[in-house]
């Protein structure tokens, strides 16, 4: 028996996900903030104990432990990384600054600005000049390049983005200027941009290293901890790091670009959704995630959730690497009830998990939407909440609501608590649903087309209302939804997602120089696929373009080749150009409904995916009725958008596959709670899952 | 097209009559709804259109106007086009029976003298019906067209003294009839323009237009057309009656404010743009009497739209930024423009430039009087600079090109009570994204030399704005430029004691015998290899320079935005140390003497 293990670390609990044959064990347990690989090491400890094995045994059977850090993540949110420097080209000093104009709130003049990663003292300049063709215009200025080292020195610096014009069409001078200061700044972190992201433009480019070498040490160091405590234990083979792009690869790949792993936690929610959904026969999906705090959206289509690598802004940061697109929005189950002039308004605002909403009776006193849901007697207050930790209380909620009935405005007399904790519930769920709409948007999809997915602890308590409400009919609870994220990691494969940038019109490429790039990008895979002890053969690559109208801003990528094996190039040929025009043309006609007759696109980037299919849990679906009744545990009385009304509730402990939950009914489950809203019925598929469907 | 039909088209308008009722929060509900078609129709065109105004810029905006022609709800885009849009709108709803209005049809209008802006920026609408055939509301959608087929490329004429030299002119020109293209309208239409892309920008308009509308139909399906147009009327009503409670806590009272233009495209000199704003209980009057109105000015005519518009951006930067964005704004603000000034100028009048100067002073006038009541939000929402460098050429198929010079630079951040200027221009222009030096010269044969800040190049105050950026390309090719130069003898203003900003300077042909300072206006041909430097003004002050924490000026110094002479004589400000090895303290007790002795010899110059 070999083991596979997918881990991944939240703010409150580190999840396990266990892979043994084809069976799955999930295990949670408590993060450890001061030296989060300490909660690592005692889940496997744990997973270990079930197996019956010890550590240094079970460590030996794992072929893969396959992580999702939020350690670049916290890093940002706590502004804590490395104390950063810049080296840039002469004249360039401020893009960093300017952010491209851009203001995150276009109507308050009170928005502070962010907070600057390297202030102007550490944005140094040098003389050298490249220009879009690649022909250097200025050669580099060495002796500036020096004293500038200099002046970094003087301050300390901890870690150095270099940054040069038209860097990734020659990065000549980027590489000399990368020797220099590992010379000249001994122990510093060095990150150049044309390897952390090789593409157009300058301040995207800039943006995106510099937060490399921000968070860079702190990612490094906290993956090189962990890998020795592994190996220590007795782990054998390469870690396996989560990256925001979807795929996994190795500790060291990751070491070239520490910037893959930000974000990387919701994007294994969202792998871990498309597997799902593939397996249940539902390729498109639309996903949610409400937590304590956020509502996260992102969207499964064919199957794939694909990367994306546009304006990601991320703790007011540019962030140019491919993600999983995840929209967040500030609706979680602690998000926060108020009046704002008469209107009520949820959230951002939000009580996080401490002191949380006042129902946990942790000191929180702002109504929040988990207090609404406790009014609503959707949330239960008579028992174990949470997987049994603890209790809600209903003290202090009805005040609390009752102080907001009587802060609206144009309400009648008999306006109270618990209308106003409905109205929260009406309101958090038309923002998530709008939510949902602007998501869609961007990709010109309409919801209603899809099958929603919904997992966090709160998300199957509003799931079926908002697809409602979306016009979806169907509606997916996994059992396993409370470890969405370190299901995800287990299931995502090895990939390497990378791309180079070529600007030519698509009617005459230079055929011998794209060859060249997808070469290159196809060596590199090659080397870190290898090195992680991956046979080359199993490498499926597909070749990717990056393709625009001239003057559009942002590219559509599309596959040129799909599924090939690494290397093959043998697809490019005389009609090369040809055959681009028609692909863009049928991508922007999907994407935007329209395309122009009379213009040739260009080609903006190439690009590589590449990945190594790995063994994944079995996940199936389909419905096969028991034609057996549950019966309901209780009855309680609670408001499902039509009034209060007995409501009978289920425990999820007593529902087998093929069993039916007409509506109105609430299904108590260890970690969320699925209410099952008028219109609607619940059934328990034949792998054990949860679904909601029209009545 | 006369004073006449100016106050028409501002007259206030009545609620919708509807049978329905509506809750707040239903409203609320709605409101959001409106919201994210507008979002879904601004994001459809950003996406899909192709010139660097639109898709880089981002200069669009999308709206939603009830049948009555009133802001009804969710106005997504740049704040300056925002209230402008009903105005030229109401043209169309007044002359339905003339122009045909149905189902599915699609409207493009730009017309200054019918409710418009300038010439370039297009409004595409198209009107939507409930189910009984009842007009409910019509979706809109502007942008800036990077040309409108007048005498010179882009729309822009320095010395034009009519509309009619800057290009075509449409009132209401029905693009789509019933859903179906009129293609030989389209194809007069895309004729007049001299941009290669400019096919592929209004067909994605309309393709905005029309993705909204049918969102819309669908909303009217779902929630009723009735309770749909309740929900209108409860949200202007709402935004009405915050806009009076903010309002009500200024003080009474008459504020005014006085800026200048440096000249107008002739070089008539000290244009001048006057405001009063009375604060009355909840009643705010914006009164532009006093502005310039001699009828020879060229280049500064602001159409009345425009005016109303920037009067407007201006006035709810100074209020809770959460109020929702409607008509209930124009309910709350009576605006009083005096007819034939430069802010509602007589029929006939060029308006291309005018949406630069005077417009951007309104603002600033405005904002020099609000910042009596209300210091802590007074940032002039604007541009001081005359006009950016347009570098424009023609590529080998004759068509043009043009590098519009809205680059990645540091202008107009002014700091206001409790927060420095910070990043590349105040926030009302904070979603237009600027161009970068690797994507334009990848299609353009120009060089960035630099574009960095330019040290004290921020007004001084105990909150001290951005300093500006200088600017420096390298034309590769012959190309001829143009530009018009302000803000030199009239700096951005400082607030309540802080300093203006420096004055804007541009130059051509830096470095060769020709090398030049743009005084008023150019026009010119640049020969291969030529350099021009445009020095942004940065922005002002805000408060006394001696009041600024001194610990707060050595971290200037530090960053270079402030030079040690200037921390010294601006900011009494004595340090220790060296910038070059990083060593600089503030010597405090030096530092208390100096800024005496300064105030001192401030008081007796008074």
């Amino acid at each position: 028996m070999t083991y596979r293990v997918g881990i991944d670390i939240g703010g409150t609990f580190t999840d396990f996900a266990l892979l043994k044959g084809d069976e799955v064990v999930l295990h949670k347990n408590l993060s450890t903030p001061e030296d989060r690989s300490l909660g690592v090491m005692e889940g496997l400890g744990k997973l270990a104990e079930k197996e019956g094995l010890e550590l240094g045994d079970f460590l030996g059977k794992c072929e893969a432990i396959v992580h999702g850090t939020t350690v670049a993540d916290n890093t940002l949110i706590e502004m804590n990384g490395a104390l950063t420097g810049l080296i840039t080209t002469e004249g360039f000093r401020d893009e960093i600054e300017y952010r491209r104009g851009f203001k995150e709130d276009i109507w308050d003049v009170r928005l502070a600005p962010p907070k600057q990663i390297t202030p102007r003292r550490r944005r140094l300049t040098v003389p050298e000049r490249i220009l879009h063709d690649g022909t250097v215009h200025h050669a580099l200025d060495e002796d500036a390049l020096r004293e500038a080292c200099r002046k970094l020195r003087l301050q300390n610096v901890e870690a150095v983005a270099i940054s040069f014009l038209f860097s990734f069409v020659n990065p000549e001078h980027e590489r000399r200027a990368k020797e220099i200061v590992t010379q000249e700044i001994q122990n510093a972190y060095i990150s150049a941009s044309h390897e952390v992201l090789p593409r157009a433009p300058e301040y995207d480019r800039t943006s995106t290293t510099v937060v490399n070498a921000y968070v860079g040490p702190r990612v490094i160091g906290y993956l090189e901890k962990l890998v020795q405590r592994l190996v220590e234990g007795g782990y054998k083979n390469q870690l396996m790091v989560m990256q925001a792009a979807g795929g996994v690869m190795t500790k060291e790949y990751i070491d070239g670009a520490p910037i893959r792993v930000l974000a990387s936690g919701p994007a294994g929610g969202v792998i871990g959704s498309a597997h799902t959904g593939s397996a249940k026969g539902c390729p498109d999906l639309l996903c949610v995630d409400m937590g304590g705090t956020s509502y996260d959206m992102s969207l499964v289509v064919g199957g794939q959730a694909p990367a994306e690598a546009g304006w990601n802004m991320h703790h007011r940061y540019l962030i140019g690497v491919p993600m999983v697109k995840v929209e967040t929005l500030g609706a979680g189950g602690g998000s926060i009830c108020h009046v704002n002039a008469g209107a009520l308004e949820v959230g951002p605002k939000s009580a996080g998990s401490e002191p949380g909403p006042i129902c946990y009776g942790r000191g929180g006193t702002e109504p929040t939407v988990t207090d609404a849901l406790v009014m609503l007697g959707i949330l239960s207050t008579d028992e174990g909440f949470a997987g049994g930790s603890f209790s809600l209380s209903k003290k202090g909620v009805t005040e609390a609501f009752q102080t907001i009935a009587e802060q609206m405005e144009d309400v009648g007399d008999d306006y109270d608590a618990e209308q106003a904790a409905f109205d929260c519930w009406r309101v958090v769920n038309a923002n998530m649903s709008q939510g949902v709409r602007r998501t869609t948007a961007g990709k010109g999809i309409d919801p209603k087309d899809l099958v929603m997915l919904a997992y966090g602890g709160n998300g199957p308590a509003f799931a079926a209302i908002q697809a409602e409400d979306l016009g979806i009919k169907r509606v997916l609870v996994p059992k396993a939804s409370p470890t969405f994220s370190a299901l995800g990691t287990l299931v995502a494969n090895p990939t390497i997602d990378e791309e180079r940038s070529y600007i030519a019109s698509a009617k005459a490429p230079d055929l011998d120089r794209i060859r060249q790039l997808w070469t290159d990008l196809s060596t590199r895979a090659r080397k870190y696929f290898t090195d992680a002890h991956f046979d080359a053969d199993d490498i499926r690559v597909n070749y990717q373009l990056n393709m625009r109208y001239p003057g559009q801003n942002f590219s559509l990528s599309l596959d040129y080749k799909a599924d090939v094996p690494l290397g093959d190039l043998s697809f490019i040929g005389d009609d090369f150009g040809e055959r681009a025009i028609e692909l863009f043309n049928q991508r922007h006609m999907d994407e935007y409904a329209h395309i122009r007759e009379h213009e040739i696109p260009e080609i903006s980037g190439v690009r590589l995916a590449a990945h190594v299919e790995t063994r994944t849990p079995k996940a199936s679906g389909g419905f096969t009725p028991s034609g057996k009744a549950p019966t309901p545990a209780k009855k309680r009385r609670a408001n499902l958008g039509e009034g209060f009304a007995q409501v009978p509730i289920y425990r999820g402990k007593d529902l087998e596959a093929g069993m039916e939950v007409m509506s109105p009914a609430i299904i108590e489950e260890t970690f969320t709670t699925i209410v099952v809203y008028p219109g609607w019925k619940a059934q328990v598929d034949d792998a054990g899952d949860y679904q909601l469907v029209k009545a | 097209m006369s004073y006449e039909l100016n106050r028409k088209l501002a007259a206030p308008r009545e609620p919708l009559p509807t049978t329905a009722e509506i809750d707040q929060v239903t409203a609320d509900i709605i409101r959001g709804a409106f919201e994210t078609v507008c979002f879904e129709s601004a994001t459809y065109l950003g996406r899909a259109a192709s010139s660097p105004i639109i898709n880089q810029s981002n200069e669009r905006n999308a709206a939603i106007v009830d049948a009555h022609g009133r802001l009804a709800m969710g106005a997504i885009g740049t704040p300056h086009l925002t209230f402008v849009n009903q105005m030229e709108t109401r043209w169309g709803l007044m002359n339905q029976e003339r122009y045909d209005w149905g189902p599915g049809d699609v409207f493009l209008a730009n017309d200054p003298d019918h409710g418009g802006g300038h010439l370039p920026d297009y409004n595409v609408y198209g009107p939507v019906y409930d189910e009984k055939g009842e007009l409910i509301c019509i979706q809109t959608l502007q942008a800036h067209q990077g040309d409108t087929g007048g005498k010179d490329p882009g729309g822009f004429t320095l010395e034009a003294t009519d509309v009619f030299t800057e290009g075509v002119i449409y009132p209401c020109l029905k693009l789509v009839h019933r859903g179906e293209l009129r293609k030989d309208v389209f194809d007069f239409v895309v004729r007049n323009n001299r941009f290669a892309t400019f096919a592929g920008d209004i067909a994605a308009m309309i393709g905005g237009v029309q993705h909204a509308a049918k969102m819309l139909e669908d909303l009217l399906a779902k929630w009723g057309s009735e309770t749909v147009k309740a929900a209108i009327n409860h949200s202007i009503e709402h935004t009405e009656k915050r806009m009076r409670e903010e309002i009500a806590k200024w003080p009474n009272g008459t504020y005014e404010g006085t800026v200048f233009i440096d000249h107008d495209t002739a070089g008539t000199k000290d244009i001048k743009v006057h405001v009063a704003c009375t604060v009355d209980g909840g009643q705010l009057t914006v009164d532009l009497t006093g502005t310039d109105d001699r009828q020879d000015l060229v280049g500064v005519w602001n159409t009345f739209a425009n005016s109303r518009s920037y009067v407007m951006t201006q006035v709810i930067t100074h209020l809770d930024p959460t109020i929702v964005r409607n008509e209930g704004m124009f309910n709350a603000v009576e605006i009083v423009i005096p007819e034939g000034c430069i802010a509602q100028p007589p029929p006939n009048k060029p308006a291309a430039l005018g949406s630069f100067h005077p417009a951007c002073e309104i603002t600033e006038a405005v904002c020099v009087a609000l910042s009596q009541v209300a210091p802590e939000r007074a940032q002039p929402q604007l541009y001081k600079i005359g006009m950016p460098n347009a570098v424009i050429g023609f590529d080998e198929n004759g068509m043009m090109w043009m590098d519009q010079g809205v680059d990645c630079r540091s202008m107009d951040v002014s700091a206001i009570q409790g927060l420095d200027g910070w990043g590349s221009c105040p926030n009302s222009l904070g979603n237009l994204i600027l161009s970068e030096a690797e994507d334009a010269e990848s299609r353009f044969p120009i060089l960035n030399i630099s574009r960095e800040m330019t040290t004290d190049g921020g007004g001084a105050g105990q909150w001290r704005g951005a300093p500006g950026s200088l600017n420096v390309k390298q034309v590769l090719k012959p190309t001829s430029a143009m530009a018009w130069m302000v803000s030199a003898d009239h700096p951005l203003r400082g607030m309540c004691g802080g300093e203006d900003a420096i004055p804007y300077t541009n130059h051509f042909e830096v470095g060769s015998p020709n090398e030049r300072k743009i005084e008023r206006t150019a026009q010119d041909l640049l020969p291969e290899g030529a350099v021009i430097a445009y020095q942004h003004g940065g922005g002002a002050g805000f408060g006394q320079p001696l009041l600024r924490d001194p610990e707060a000026v050595k971290e200037d110094v530090l960053d270079e935005y402030v030079s040690p002479e200037a921390a010294r004589a601006k900011y009494g400000v004595v340090l220790t140390g060296s910038l070059e090895d990083y060593t600089l303290a503030v010597d405090h007790e030096a530092t208390k003497a100096l800024r005496a002795e300064m105030s001192a010899m401030a008081e007796a110059a008074e």
